[in-house]
């Protein structure tokens, strides 16, 4: 028994001073590894953000685009922390985009910032930033919620549909109310309206539809559909169905609703080409061109999201993201995730605001 | 019952199978080559990027296929070259492996690169050929540009139209300058007489045209800037295309070639960008595998009408895929 624990003490002090020795070693690693990281993280001068964006050709998301890159630029300058932004375009398809997130994570982005094409299928990019541990905000096209729950650095940023399509519908009910001819145009008591929507798949699409008529019949705005159709968002589709639409009803259409102003600004290049000017359009956006219609007298009114506040806000949750601070107060997130950015009607008279 | 031998063999086969895993999955015995990411980084000389928007695509295309992270970096003012100068230096600081510059006052970016200011290979976007210091230079000649434009305008109008030179009252580039110098000394030589202005934009733009209206005037704008506000006048009202005989530029944005396929410009100088962008990466990345690239690379210029844009070579020069 003695010689079992004199063996065993023996070997145990022989281990013990290389036990040690390792221990030391182990210790002076740890501290130094400590050292550089806090020193890294102390010494962070830069971040950088990748950004995919569904199409660069949608002129909201450009809009967003340009509001980002001058935040960007201010945020640099403030804070003397340089920003670079890559900015790449998925051209509408998911494998790409998915394909420009693996880029951007093994370029190094500290953030990421996604404008999914499928918001369904947001999972994959999910996927590949949880394995690099690269905090995502996503925004205008949100994700579904599973997708959002997976992960708490996964943030959205958009503008609340229902609100949209409230204040849109809103609109035309006080230029109703205070004008009723304004709106029935030809007087017979029914407001004749066609109908110009955006993506089926698109969260905004069908709740922008469906609460903006409810809003008009709710205002008593007596409407009447004659008729509508999915024109993707897109300018030229949505001109190639207004035009068919005023050669299958001449003279009937009133008032045109739609769900973006890409899409109001088409029906008002198929009106300028019939030369016709005496139908009312409401669009959502306030995009550039849409402002510059409503200036015109081309297009009614539009829904504006405050577009620097968004793009303040892509930036500022997408910075503190990547240099690992604590997200900023101003822009109070709904279950931790969720930032709405407020809106507001314009008209031809608030157009500057 | 498997025999003692057998059970050897299956051993055997097993870890032979292991070690031929381990062949193939790791770089422990066949070592695949590594290659260097080269980190690039090019500046411009304007605030945005509307104008370099095919040059983008052909500078990403170049990134992927040389294995270049190339990072696109636009001014905080436009035309400001101390800012141009310290965002040089920020770069270089940051460890940036070589640079693309379009700069904004060509002199201060060579005295840099002679003084050693800058110390990275510089690839450089402008005119005119490249001094020793630099590791390449992208050129355009915009004298040239402008002498093609100014014989397309002699086919279609008479010496007796006067043409208006305007420029972007916030400053003229390089580029500007050259552009309209080219243009208006084939003009001139030819008995046009030639007016340059630098006006403020929006109204009084508007009226300067106005008041210049129905003299058989041609436009030339220096900029795409210029061109852009031009078109913006001529949009608020259609009569203008009649009041002038006609409006003429440069540049290759969506905006202004949609300009041109609607009318309401009549004919426009433009370049490869797309190929632009993509030499001027592979020209760093080259320069700095030592590979010899050339010194100077000059790019061709056309001069297209609106009938042209729907032929292939230019459709496929404007519009490219990625």
């Amino acid at each position: 028994m003695k010689k079992c624990y004199f063996r065993w003490n023996r070997k145990g002090e022989r281990y013990g001073k290389r036990g040690t020795l390792l221990l030391c070693l182990a210790t002076v690693c740890v501290i130094l590894t400590a050292c550089s990281s806090s020193r890294e993280e102390e010494e962070k001068t830069s971040i950088r953000i990748g950004v995919s964006l569904y199409r660069g050709d949608d002129t909201f998301i450009n809009n967003i685009r340009s509001e980002l890159e001058a935040k960007a630029k201010e945020y640099e300058r403030e804070k003397g922390i340089k920003v670079t932004l890559d900015i790449q375009d998925a051209k509408g398809s998911q494998n790409t985009q998915n394909n420009q997130v693996e880029r951007f994570i093994s370029l190094g982005c500290d953030v990421l910032c996604i404008n999914p094409v499928d918001r369904m299928d947001a999972s994959v990019i999910i996927d590949k930033a949880m394995t690099a541990e690269v905090p995502v905000v996503f925004f205008n096209r949100q994700p579904v919620e599973e997708d959002m729950d997976r992960w708490d650095k996964l943030y959205y940023i958009g503008v609340d549909a229902k609100e949209t399509a409230l204040l849109q519908g809103q609109l035309v009910v006080d230029l109703y109310r205070e004008q009723p001819s304004a709106i029935d145009l030809n007087g017979d008591g029914v407001v004749s309206y066609v109908l110009l929507e955006g993506e089926s798949s698109h969260q905004d699409s069908l709740i922008r539809t469906e609460w903006s008529i409810k809003t008009l019949k709710n205002g008593g705005v007596p409407i009447e559909k004659i008729t509508g159709g999915i024109a993707n968002w897109e300018r030229s589709q949505a001109s190639a169905l207004m035009e068919q639409w005023l050669n299958e009803y001449p003279d009937t259409i009133e008032l045109v609703v739609s769900n973006n102003d890409d899409m109001a600004l088409g029906a008002i290049d198929a009106m300028d080409r019939a030369d016709i000017s005496n139908i009312n359009v409401i669009g959502i956006d306030g995009t550039t061109p849409g402002v510059e219609a409503l200036e015109s007298g081309k297009l009614l009114g539009t829904v504006s999201a405050n577009k620097e506040v968004y793009a303040n806000a892509i930036m500022g949750l997408a910075a503190s993201c990547a240099l690992g601070e604590e997200l900023p107060q101003e822009y109070a997130l709904t279950d931790g995730t969720y930032y709405w950015t407020s809106q507001k009607i314009l008209t031809h008279d608030t157009a500057d605001e | 019952m498997i025999g003692k031998k057998s059970k050897v063999m299956i051993f055997v086969y097993l870890i032979f199978l292991a070690v031929l895993f381990l062949m193939c999955s790791t770089d422990l015995i066949i070592r695949e080559p590594e290659k260097e990411v080269y980190q690039v980084a090019v500046i411009i000389e304007d605030a945005g990027d509307d104008n370099y928007g095919n040059f983008r695509k052909g500078m990403d295309q170049a990134a992927i296929e040389l294995n270049a992270d190339v990072r696109f970096i636009t001014l905080y003012e436009k035309l400001n070259a101390d800012g141009q100068m310290e965002l040089l230096e920020r770069e270089q600081q940051d460890g940036v492996d070589a640079l693309i510059v379009a700069p904004v006052d060509r002199q201060s970016v060579e005295d840099a690169l002679k003084v050693n200011q800058v110390t990275v290979p510089t690839v450089i976007l402008g005119t005119g050929p490249a001094k020793e210091e630099a590791a390449g230079m992208i050129t355009i000649d915009y004298r040239e540009m402008g002498a093609k434009l100014a014989e397309e305008i002699k086919k279609h109008t008479s010496k007796d139209c006067p043409v208006l030179f305007v420029e972007d009252s916030c400053g003229k580039s390089d580029a500007g300058s050259s552009f309209a110098a080219g243009a208006a000394e084939a003009l001139e030589q030819s008995g046009y007489s030639c007016r340059f202005e630098e006006p403020e934009w929006g109204e009084a733009y508007r009226e300067m045209l106005e008041a210049l209206s129905g003299q058989g005037t041609v436009i030339v704008a220096g900029s795409p800037e210029a061109l852009t506000e031009t078109v913006k006048v001529f949009e608020e009202d259609i009569s203008f295309l009649d009041r002038f005989a006609g409006l003429y530029g440069r540049g290759t944005t969506p905006a202004i070639l949609n300009d041109l396929d609607s009318g309401l410009i009549t004919g426009l100088c433009v370049t490869d960008e797309f190929s632009r962008g993509y030499f001027s990466v592979c020209m760093a990345v080259e320069e700095l595998e030592k590979m010899g690239a050339g010194k100077t690379m000059t790019m061709d210029s056309y001069y297209i009408e609106k009938d042209d844009l729907r032929e292939p070579k230019y459709e496929k020069m404007l519009f490219p895929v990625e």
